[in-house]
């Protein structure tokens, strides 16, 4: 067993993550098996509560949509969405903050200018208008979180491209010729990854609340079963059943938890200074 | 908790009735101010240039029309005193109301009638472009008199039962030789009604004052102030109500979930009554552009799919009933009882798609190449849900639909100039007759991205000629008959199903007294609705 490994299975938050982590993974993958059903179809009347109907375990919402149906279906669009949003602003952020901290200098300066004017828009505005310009279909409302968030992986990823491109061992790999490139990916960003790995984990948890965020102003693709899309719907009948906004309100926050402990267990796993103590 | 439901909406329905509650028999009292709140404005407050319940609901307190309807639906007079029409329906001569004043002091004279019918009812209010447009000239023989000259037969029930909405005077001498769109009196009305516009705050509230010098005297107009608040968030809307701060929601304002709850308040009147004059049907439209919705027997399918029944209870909370056609049940001189022409019938659904050729390649696939794409008319949660329900009901018999969400500019935009949708759902609202506002959406000739008009590619000659027929017809029994062929035609053709018919509801403190009394109160002019102490 690696001392990562088992750095990370002594952390309790990470062991905790990576369990709840695990009942969501649970539900999205026995969604099918579980509800054969298109979750988006009507299951029966609507705003019966939930242990009301014993077919219907945490009752309908104002569409006649089985909730438990729903939030197991609704698992895999926001894993979906948090994944590869996450894999979209991770690498577009890692390849610009690599080549603008290797390089330094004028192409330093001209990505940095660019990194800030994204920066300078806050996230979900420009969401917004990107969802506004190019629609709003499920692969679309994906990249565009993607790229809202990419540039807070960029930043962190130069910084430890800088502090190092000067040591020795880099120093010595371009010493025996070896390319740009080669520096680049096989000597310096492995050992720049760690504290990227930690912050993706947050990446994924903004990603999913981006998208339950646009859906609950009705900005999301309808034609999927998004958490989002559930509280959204249930916003009208929020003063007398509830429970239409609270379920998946729930199951968001258990994910969200779930990839936020997860980051703190890869923290405590991967962070040198913490590992000396 | 179904029953319950039930009960509780006809407990409900009685407390309506019941109406004046505590204060029945009460004198009406003078003073108290109003407040209204609305979901949405239009930022036109001139009825004699933009028909909608959105500019009635604020501008008809301020602007008069000729003539509007009496408690029982008949068309009873407002600033024309008495009326009469000629045996050919070419000329109708009005009789005006003596002594009236525009709130700027000048007096009301026949030729602020010729001016409102033939430079704004004539030429620029939507609908009234249709209605009026054999309307040849307005003469004023003396100041009190205003002679309608038509070139074709006009009805005299038509014209009346048009005028309550498109039939309000301007001032002439505001408006003439200044473009009538852009004056400054379309948002700072002047008029003749029981209340004086104070200020207009977009966005914010419009606030209208007691008019001392108004014509009917006797104390009315009872209220000292009328303020419209304009309350988008339905949730926010509700609490205002609640808090006090808000007297009346009226045209289906409130979420649907809270207006049932309210009516289970007592401190709160939820009612239909005083909108039977502004019913409106929920309609699921089909492109005939679309290849497959070209075929009447697929149209036919797609309607017998919809459980509507169980819409209306489940979704609306019961608050409308069945649609039987386009000329709705509340229409009382032209409806003739019809069943629901489309029941709920899945096998035969899916029979007569397969027998249109629309055979499930396997069990369980979908139908047509490429699922159906629907645009939901954004006009609150009668046409959202309905999107969804029909979303879910078209899956059941294979045919796939996609809904594709728009604001209302782009809903407008797709639907009627663009026509990039092959169904959409929408509100359809009866305006008393059906040649006002309702034969427009079968008859072809109406130019392309006009709003609310047939843009779903519609053509029938035999249609466009029963509407013809039927518009210029005299005697009201004949006219009647005949629109029972337009009726038939529409539903036969159905390529627009008028699915769910219903009144808007009206949610009120019961301290507003003198109030829904009449079919169109909503947009009346609340001359004389008064508030009971709190």
């Amino acid at each position: 067993m690696s001392p990562a490994l088992r750095a990370f299975l002594r952390s309790p938050p990470g062991i905790l993550g990576v369990a709840l982590l695990l009942v969501v993974l649970f539900a999205a993958l026995s969604a099918d098996w579980f509800f054969p059903r298109d979750p988006l179809s009507l299951a029966g009347r609507p705003l019966q509560w939930p242990g009301q109907n014993p077919r219907l375990l945490l009752g309908t919402d104002n569409l006649g949509r089985d909730i438990a149906g729903f939030i197991c279906h609704g698992a895999r669009v926001s894993l979906l969405i948090g994944l590869v949003a996450t894999v979209v602003a991770v690498g577009l952020g890692t390849l610009v903050g690599a080549i603008a901290g290797f390089y330094g200098g004028w192409v330093d300066d001209a990505l940095m200018r660019v990194t800030e004017a994204f920066q300078t828009v806050p996230n979900f505005i420009l969401l917004l208008v990107l969802v506004a310009v190019f629609g709003s279909e499920l692969e679309v409302i994906t990249i565009a979180i993607g790229l809202v968030g990419w540039t807070a992986p960029c930043r962190l990823v130069r910084a430890e491209f800088m502090s190092l491109r000067t040591r020795e061992y880099v120093l010595a790999a371009r010493g025996l010729g070896v390319r740009d490139a080669g520096l680049i990916f096989r000597e310096i960003l492995p050992n720049a990854l760690p504290p990227v790995i930690v912050y993706a984990s947050v990446v994924m948890a903004v990603a999913i609340l981006m998208e339950s965020a646009l859906a609950f102003l009705g900005l999301s693709d309808p034609n999927i079963a998004s958490w989002g899309n559930m509280i959204g719907a249930g916003r009208s009948v929020l003063r007398t059943e509830w429970y239409v906004s609270a379920i998946p309100g729930v199951a968001i926050l258990v994910t969200v938890l779930a990839f936020s402990l997860v980051g703190q267990g890869l923290n405590d796993a991967l962070n040198p200074r913490l590992q000396a103590v | 908790m179904q029953t319950t439901r039930r009960q509780v909406l006809v407990a409900g329905s009685a407390l309506a009735v019941a109406g004046g509650g505590p204060a029945f028999g009460q004198a009406p009292q003078r003073g108290g101010t109003l407040t209204v709140q609305l979901t949405s404005e239009q930022r036109v407050l001139n009825p004699a240039i933009q028909a909608s319940t959105g500019v009635y609901v604020m501008a008809s307190k301020i602007v008069e029309p000729l003539v509007d309807l009496d408690a029982q639906g008949e068309p009873v007079g407002v600033l024309a005193e008495r009326w009469e029409g000629s045996a050919d329906g070419l000329t109708h001569t009005f009789h005006l109301r003596r002594g009236v004043q525009w709130h700027d002091g000048k007096p009301f004279v026949a030729k602020d009638v010729q001016f409102s019918a033939m430079e704004c009812w004539k030429k620029i209010l939507n609908y009234g472009t249709t209605l009026y447009q054999f309307l040849e000239a307005v003469q004023t023989p003396d100041e009190h008199t205003a002679v309608f000259r038509f070139s074709k037969p006009m009805p005299q029930g038509l014209l009346l039962r048009a005028l309550p909405d498109l039939g309000h005077v301007i001032p002439a001498h505001v408006y003439a030789g200044t473009d009538i769109r852009t004056n400054p009196a379309n948002t700072a009305p002047i008029g003749t009604g029981p209340f004086v516009f104070k200020q207009y705050e977009r966005g914010q509230y419009l606030i209208a004052e007691r008019n001392p010098n108004y014509w009917r005297g006797n104390g009315q107009p009872y209220l000292d102030r009328i303020v419209w608040r304009f309350i988008s968030d339905r949730a926010a809307a509700s609490a205002a109500l609640e808090s006090g701060q808000v007297q009346f929601s009226p045209y289906s304002g409130l979420a649907l979930s809270d207006i049932s709850r309210l009516s289970k308040d007592a401190r709160y009147t939820v009612s239909t009554r005083g909108n039977e004059g502004n019913t409106a049907h929920t309609v699921m439209e089909m492109n005939l552009r679309r290849a497959e919705l070209a075929k009447v027997e697929v149209r036919r399918a797609l309607c017998h799919a919809l459980d509507l029944g169980f819409f209306i209870e489940n979704f609306l909370y019961g608050y409308a009933k069945l649609g039987t056609g386009p000329i709705p049940s509340s229409s009382a001189p032209f409806y003739v009882p019809r069943s629901a022409p489309y029941p709920f019938d899945r096998a035969k659904a899916e029979r007569m798609l397969d027998d249109a050729g629309y055979k499930r390649p396997s069990r369980g696939a979908m139908r047509f190449a490429q699922p159906l794409k629907l645009l939901p008319a954004p006009w609150g949660e009668y046409t959202v849900n309905f999107a969804t329900f029909i979303q879910q009901s078209l899956r059941e018999i294979g045919v796939r639909v996609e809904i594709e969400a728009r604001d209302a500019p782009g809903f407008l935009t797709g639907v009627y100039r663009d026509h990039n949708f092959d169904l959409t759902t929408g509100w359809h609202q009866y305006r008393n007759d059906p040649a006002v506002s309702t034969t427009v959406w079968f008859r072809t000739g109406s130019p392309v991205g006009a709003p609310w008009t047939n843009q779903y590619g519609y053509d029938n000659p035999a249609m466009d000629r029963a509407i013809d027929v039927a518009a210029t017809e005299l005697d009201p029994t004949k006219r009647k008959a005949l629109y029972q062929d337009f009726v038939k035609l529409a539903v036969d053709d159905v390529p627009v199903h008028c699915a769910v018919e219903h009144a808007f509801i009206s949610v009120y403190s019961k301290r507003l007294m003198g109030s829904h009394n009449t079919p169109r109160w909503s947009s009346s002019s609340w001359h004389d609705a008064w508030l009971a102490p709190a």
